[in-house]
């Protein structure tokens, strides 16, 4: 197991630093000085040859990638050029909205999720399971930002139960609640639907384990049986889906972000690439693909430390 | 008959499912339905030129009319029935679909034959290179390369192609690899088949069924990646109608009229209500196999 | 010469993804102790030599006092800040006194007239290398007095001083012993402030809060505090606006004719005549357009009411010219209108009688799309083709910058839109031919233009500045690269249970809001 998670690992890094590289050759090719742009063609040429070398933009690109990748192993990812600020410190005030808004969306469709999967598994063949099963099929297939938008226009906007902007006062944890709720389920509508079939899936199965059955022959409730035994066991798999669902999430966040005028880091790297703010693409986009990777990273470890089987396959 | 929908598995894994494909999509209830909103988006598609409006004329004096028999879903900002750019809005969803899936589809069965079938470094190497695109959310995929390339649908099309065909890739390596190792295929080789004529004959054949379904359900991904990316305003050019551009209209004149905001967003829910419906069916029925999830 | 340090405005804008226009919002909350205000931006750098663009100096005005700032009302004229007294001797000099009880924080003492000559001088420095230095192109230097009094003196007349350089951003007072102290420049953490509010925290993309300063010996300020909140998009500001998170703020043009007709519950509306221009230009180098004939034929085919009509749904008016109505070198009336059938004549002429194709490119924004549609329609008329290509800000506003690329070769219609600053210098400085490439991306070049530009800046005789400046618009459109299309209007939304203080553009004076 050891070796299979540090060559799990070593790979995941691997991965990281390549779409970084990608990254850093496609922004060579983006059109466009962005001194020129962001300091205008007549700021004195010190003052823009001051900002290349502040940007890197001066080195050929491989130098560029070797720097950058260098600065990352101190922690510096470099400073943001519009405010002279540190890129990281600009990404990790981002971050937090952003991870408040996956878990939110992991929260609803969990909160969702769950339940009517269970309620499909028990009530297998019936009406309420076939209607169960559309209903998932239908919150997978729905795009994010159409329900961020529909959600915005008739809860914040019709009805007025929801705000329309922001996240919220940074001091009222509920207040930030209620600034999510909408965001949120935009976010994780679509993994309601995945949730429920997959709890349903994994608890048919565990329903017709041998200790389950035992439990039953012991006469204990039906409600604990699914409840207290078999969802522990189902729920598992569930786990590893949602890990490799986070990059999909951080996708569907940008549109949650924009709609709602959230703060976040997909909002962050939307604004950085249109005002071409390079170091904070880079340090945003490192962060996110890094946890992003690494979410994909403990998903496989679990599933690995669950099933053997896949530690043969790398 | 709603087990078809979870545990149709068992079912499936029977002889002879292919000559009745069509009636058991039909009789499943999911799939009857699916099949009815994928023909009311293919039919509207078709029917785009024949409702009597030029979809980019304008017309200010109609600006924001509601629904009515002249405009069934009303005008938008610029006076324009909403109802025809929601047709030919289709043409444009379906146009991208298949255009790009078609593209991914070949690209991921050559890449992911190469992946599975050549030496191992190669494997390695592109395996990395699939992980790599993977790990890009697509909407970032999508914001650097517009930069790049500027809002068309040639660029849409792209980001499709880069966003969905490393998971081809990495589907047709992994049944590659597994035939690679089946005995047809060893005795073939014995036999001194050269590996081109081996992957045309024995391999390709057996990979194409399954990749035909796994495309198929990645149509609503696809067109809600147009979609998305009109949205943003880096998709089609106006005054081409995409639902995700007249959503977008629909979001910011949302307070003049909600018919923009309904244009826009009810095809999108049709289609991908409707592919996703079909293609679930239509891989519970044939290929129970490639579920993800269970 | 001035153009480069508003020319670096724009850029520095567009950079941040702004339209060059001064949008700014505010908010109040319920219990009325906190005016909650919204910017299109969030502040990049609180420098007054560095500032980015609107939010800033909207922040900064707050923040910092200036000798003199601009009075909210119809018309623009300027009133005492922190002087007492404030009076132009004679052409290069003017005579100030700061008011008593002007404190800095952060214990840096009394604001002295050694701190206005720091400021004002530092505007200039070379070593500095301020991006609004084009703001204070005459100063020569700033006599101190005493300890609270100076002369300010000029290399040579400059009116436009009285517009922009002392009454906005750039005629902030910093202190100079707390900004030497972090090493002469500082970003968006103050070293020292003084002014009705305080800066007291700022949450990154959330919001910039101001608190009231409890030393300042003027007349108090009404709210507590004032939250300025950054939201780019103008329709998910009205959103907010409508659902009560935000009580004021600017709306989109198209949204005036229904807030009028049906006002948000609890909400008013002021409109305010807009000082930005929007023009469409041809690029004089880029065939067709080389020729005259097609550039006076696309003057003669857009039908400007229309394409109001489709981007503003008519809340705003056709323009004559750069220069918006109030300010001197306002022209009266263009000289070539609407008339498709001497367009076609004149393609005829230039041998273009089967149409051509061509490009339109545009900022990414509903209005302007709106707009290139209508434009798109107007030339269909007269058999020219063209496409829509539309861009984000970044990419946008390097598209005719010579030294970014070779877009600027490719640009053949454009629609743009340009902010301005209530003196006519700031409009006219981008179409001379020294900004060939870098603002002037129609590539017009005319001599003449440049010169009176350069002479009516120093011009004193309102009559023949304003003479001038007419004529330079004529030349303009003479030269056939130019639609003129509107200034714009301003929408102002707010909650009826505030009193905004505006400019006469509709810019906010946050300190001077009142609850209702």
């Amino acid at each position: 197991m050891l070796t299979y998670t540090l060559k799990r690992a070593g790979l995941a890094v691997i991965i990281t630093a390549i779409s970084l590289m990608l990254l850093i050759s496609m922004i060579q090719l983006i059109p466009g000085d962005p001194a020129a742009v962001l300091l205008g063609p007549l700021a004195s040429p010190e003052m823009r040859e001051m900002f290349r070398q502040q940007m890197g933009l001066d080195q050929p690109a491989v130098i560029q990638i070797v720097r950058f990748f260098g600065r990352v192993l101190t922690g510096d990812l470099g400073t943001d050029v519009l405010t002279n600020r540190s890129v990281l410190v600009t990404v990790m005030e981002q971050l937090p909205f952003t991870l408040a808004l996956v878990a939110a969306s992991i929260g609803w469709s969990a909160l969702l999720g769950i339940p009517l999967g269970c309620f499909a598994a028990i009530y297998r063949g019936s009406l309420a399971d076939r209607i169960v099963g559309i209903l998932s099929v239908s919150s997978i297939a729905l795009p994010a930002f159409v329900v961020a938008v529909y959600g915005l226009l008739l809860f914040s906007v019709r009805l007025g139960w929801f705000p329309t902007i922001g996240a919220g006062d940074s001091g009222a944890p509920l207040d930030q609640l209620h600034h999510l709720v909408l965001p949120s389920l935009a976010v994780g509508l679509g993994w309601v639907g995945y949730l429920a079939r997959m709890v349903r899936a994994s608890m048919l199965e565990v329903l017709t384990e041998n200790h389950i059955r035992m439990a039953r022959a012991f006469g204990l409730p039906e409600r604990t049986i699914t409840y207290r035994y078999a969802l522990k066991i189902a729920i598992i798999p569930t786990v590893v889906v949602l890990g490799m669902g986070v990059g999909n999430m951080i996708s569907s966040a940008v549109f949650a972000e924009i709609v709602f005028a959230r703060p976040g880091v997909g909002k962050l790297i939307f604004d950085a690439i249109s005002t071409r703010n390079y170091p904070v693409v880079m340090g945003a986009v490192m962060i996110t693909t890094g946890f992003y990777v690494l979410c994909t990273l403990a998903a496989d470890l679990i599933a690995a430390g669950l099933d053997p089987r896949v530690r043969s396959t790398l | 008959m709603s087990d078809q929908l979870f545990d149709s598995a068992r079912e499936a894994r029977g002889s002879g499912f292919r000559h009745s494909t069509l009636g058991r999509i039909i009789s499943d209830p999911m799939g009857l339905l699916g099949i009815t909103l994928v023909a009311l988006i293919l039919l509207g598609a078709l029917l785009a030129g024949f409702t009597g409006y030029n979809p980019a004329k304008l017309a200010m004096r109609d600006r924001f009319l509601d629904a009515s028999f002249a405009h069934l879903l009303g005008t938008d900002h610029l006076g324009r029935d909403l109802f025809t750019r929601a047709l030919y809005g289709a043409r444009i969803a379906l146009g991208v679909a298949f255009v790009a899936t078609g593209i991914s589809f070949i690209g991921g069965l050559v890449l992911g034959m190469i992946a599975g079938y050549g030496p191992r470094w190669l494997d390695s190497l592109l395996l990395l290179f699939f992980d790599s695109l993977r790990s890009f959310p697509t909407v970032m995929l999508a914001l650097a390369l517009v930069t790049l390339t500027g809002p068309s649908l040639a660029s849409v099309v792209l980001v499709v192609v880069l966003a969905t065909l490393p998971g081809y890739a990495r589907v047709v390596r992994a049944q590659t690899m597994s035939l690679k190792t089946a005995e047809f295929v060893l005795s073939a080789r014995v036999l001194g088949a050269r590996p081109w004529r081996i992957l045309a004959i024995h391999i390709l054949p057996n990979l194409i069924g399954p990749l035909v379904i796994l495309v198929s359900m990645d149509i609503p991904v696809v067109i809600t990646i147009e979609a998305g990316m009109s949205f943003l305003g880096l998709g089609v050019r106006p005054p081409t109608p995409s639902w995700g551009s007249i959503l977008n209209d629909g979001y910011a004149f949302i307070r003049e009229s909600s018919w923009p905001a309904i244009a826009g967003g009810l095809p999108i829910i049709i289609a991908t209500l409707g592919f996703t419906f079909l293609g679930e069916t239509l891989r519970d029925h044939l290929d129970p196999r490639l579920r993800k999830d269970a | 010469m001035s153009g480069l340090s508003r020319r670096q405005i724009l850029a520095a804008m567009a950079a941040a993804g702004f339209s060059p226009a001064f949008y700014s919002r505010a908010a109040l909350s319920a219990d009325g102790k906190t005016l909650k205000v919204r910017s299109y931006a969030d502040i990049q750098n609180l420098d007054p030599a560095f500032r980015k663009g609107a939010p800033e100096d909207d922040i900064m005005r707050n923040i910092f006092v200036g000798l003199a700032d601009m009075t909210p009302g119809d018309v623009w004229k300027w009133k005492l800040d922190a002087a007492s007294r404030l009076e132009q001797t004679d052409p290069t000099h003017i005579e100030f006194t700061l008011m008593d009880g002007l404190v800095w924080t952060d214990g840096h003492g009394a604001v002295t007239a050694d701190d206005v000559k720091f400021s004002f001088e530092r505007m200039i420095d070379p070593k500095l290398d301020a991006v609004y230095k084009g703001d204070w192109e005459a100063l020569d230097h700033v006599e101190v007095k005493d300890e609270k009094s100076g002369t300010i003196v000029l290399k040579a007349p400059f009116p436009p001083l009285w517009n922009v350089g002392l009454v906005f951003g750039s005629g902030r007072i910093v202190s100079r012993k707390a900004v030497e102290a972090v090493g002469g420049k500082f970003d968006t953490k103050p070293p020292a402030q003084c002014g009705r509010y305080l800066l007291k925290e700022w949450q990154p993309k959330q919001r910039v809060v101001l608190a009231r300063n409890p030393d300042w010996k003027g007349e108090a300020p009404q709210f507590d505090e004032i939250h300025v909140i950054p939201i780019e998009d103008e329709k998910t500001a009205e959103l907010a606006l409508e659902a009560g998170d935000i009580d004021y703020t600017w709306i989109a043009p198209s949204s005036i004719p229904r807030f009028k007709q049906t006002p948000p519950k609890g909400g008013k509306i002021a409109v305010k005549p807009s000082l930005a221009y929007v023009w469409l230009g041809m690029n004089v180098e880029a065939p067709p357009f080389d020729k005259l004939e097609v550039r006076r034929a696309v003057q003669q085919a857009i039908d400007v009411p229309s394409v109001l009509d489709a981007a503003y749904f008519g809340a705003a008016e056709p323009a004559t010219g750069i220069i918006a109505p109030g300010l001197i070198g306002h022209r009266e009336k263009n000289i070539y209108g609407y008339n498709p059938d001497a367009a076609r004549e004149l393609l005829n002429k230039a041998g273009l009688a089967s149409g051509f194709e061509c490009t339109i490119d545009i900022l990414n924004k509903t209005e302007q799309v709106s707009a290139a549609q209508a434009v798109q329609a107007n030339l269909s008329e007269v058999g020219i083709t063209a496409t829509i290509q539309q861009h984000d800000s970044g990419t946008f506003w390097s598209l005719g910058d010579q030294k970014s690329g070779d877009a600027w070769k490719k640009i053949q219609i454009i629609i743009n839109r340009f902010s301005m600053q209530p003196d006519p210098s700031f409009a006219t400085d981008w179409f001379t031919p020294e900004q060939i490439g870098v603002w002037n991306w129609e590539r017009w070049n005319s001599p003449e233009f440049g010169e009176l530009n350069k002479q009516a800046k120093v011009e004193q005789d309102e009559k023949k500045r304003n003479d001038m400046y007419v004529r330079m618009q004529d030349l303009m459109e003479e030269g056939g690269a130019y639609v003129f299309l509107t200034h714009g209007v301003t929408g102002i939304g707010y909650s009826d249970t505030i009193t905004p203080a505006l400019l006469p553009h509709g810019g906010p004076i946050f300190h001077a809001f009142k609850s209702a």
